[in-house]
């Protein structure tokens, strides 16, 4: 549990899945999350291991901005891809995995806790709900 | 309680054990000795008392002194740091993978 994996299946081929996630025309439609845009000219992907991967999400709200700056370590199209962020050392694997009905689970796993995360005020808002905890606790393990 | 970023470090390495995780299970439905503990998991109660020091170190579990047995005690306040990266990480990849499929959708039409 000393990582965050986020399992998503996709109706599309892994070399399709990849190219979205490694191409800056693709990645411009979906890379920010909600309430946020992600401009073309400011994403960067070098898509070789010690490569360069930028991205600048733009909030739509005030324009404030939050620069993602990573680099790769592993690239093995169409089905890895790891990329280390620059700063927090975070570490980003994607896999594509093809399951032969069309469609391909894309596993995302990140370790190491960025340092911006450790900071008190970011935890501001979040529910502190002892029993919130005791019942996440609970689950802890049941899907490793 | 401000937490600094080696402290949640040690906190994602003592979370990174199968068994502490059962043994953080147990101690959520309420406090147990280490040999309450050490029972369910074939155990020996120097094993655990191994897992509960780092337990302990993490600030995850606490040994009340009150009785001889010292039970131990769930400190749930400090998953706090953990709870909140993982819910983040969580929200924001799942929006990213519903702009994707949006995407993927616009792609074939």
């Amino acid at each position: 549990m000393d990582e965050f994996v986020y399992r998503r299946v996709h109706r599309a081929t892994p070399r399709v899945l990849f190219e979205c996630l490694t191409e800056p025309e693709h990645l411009t439609c979906f890379w920010g999350p909600a309430g946020t845009r992600t401009p073309l000219d400011r994403i960067v992907v070098d898509l070789r291991p010690g490569g360069v991967f930028e991205t600048v999400m733009v909030s739509e709200a005030d324009g404030s901005e939050h620069h993602m700056r990573a680099v790769y370590e592993v690239v093995v199209p169409p089905v890895r891809l790891v990329w280390r962020e620059v700063g927090s050392g975070m570490l980003t694997e994607i896999t594509f995995d093809e399951r032969g009905d069309g469609t391909t689970e894309v596993v995302t796993t990140q370790r190491h806790v960025p340092e911006p995360y450790a900071h008190p005020q970011a935890r501001a808002g979040w529910a502190t709900s002892l029993d919130r905890y005791a019942a996440y606790v609970v689950q802890l393990g049941g899907a490793s | 309680m401000p937490v600094a970023e080696d402290e949640l470090t040690v906190t994602f390495t003592a979370l990174a054990d199968p068994t502490r995780r059962a043994i953080l299970r147990r101690l959520a439905l309420g406090d147990a000795t280490v040999g309450e503990l050490a029972e369910p998991f074939a155990l020996t109660q120097q094993a655990v008392s191994k897992h509960l020091k780092v337990l302990e170190r993490a600030g995850l579990v606490s040994r009340l002194r009150l009785a001889q047995a010292r039970p131990c005690h769930l400190e749930v306040d400090n998953l706090a740091p953990v709870m909140d990266w993982i819910t983040q990480q969580h929200q924001l990849w799942e929006q990213r993978h519903d702009r994707l499929e949006r995407h993927l959708a616009s792609l074939e039409g």
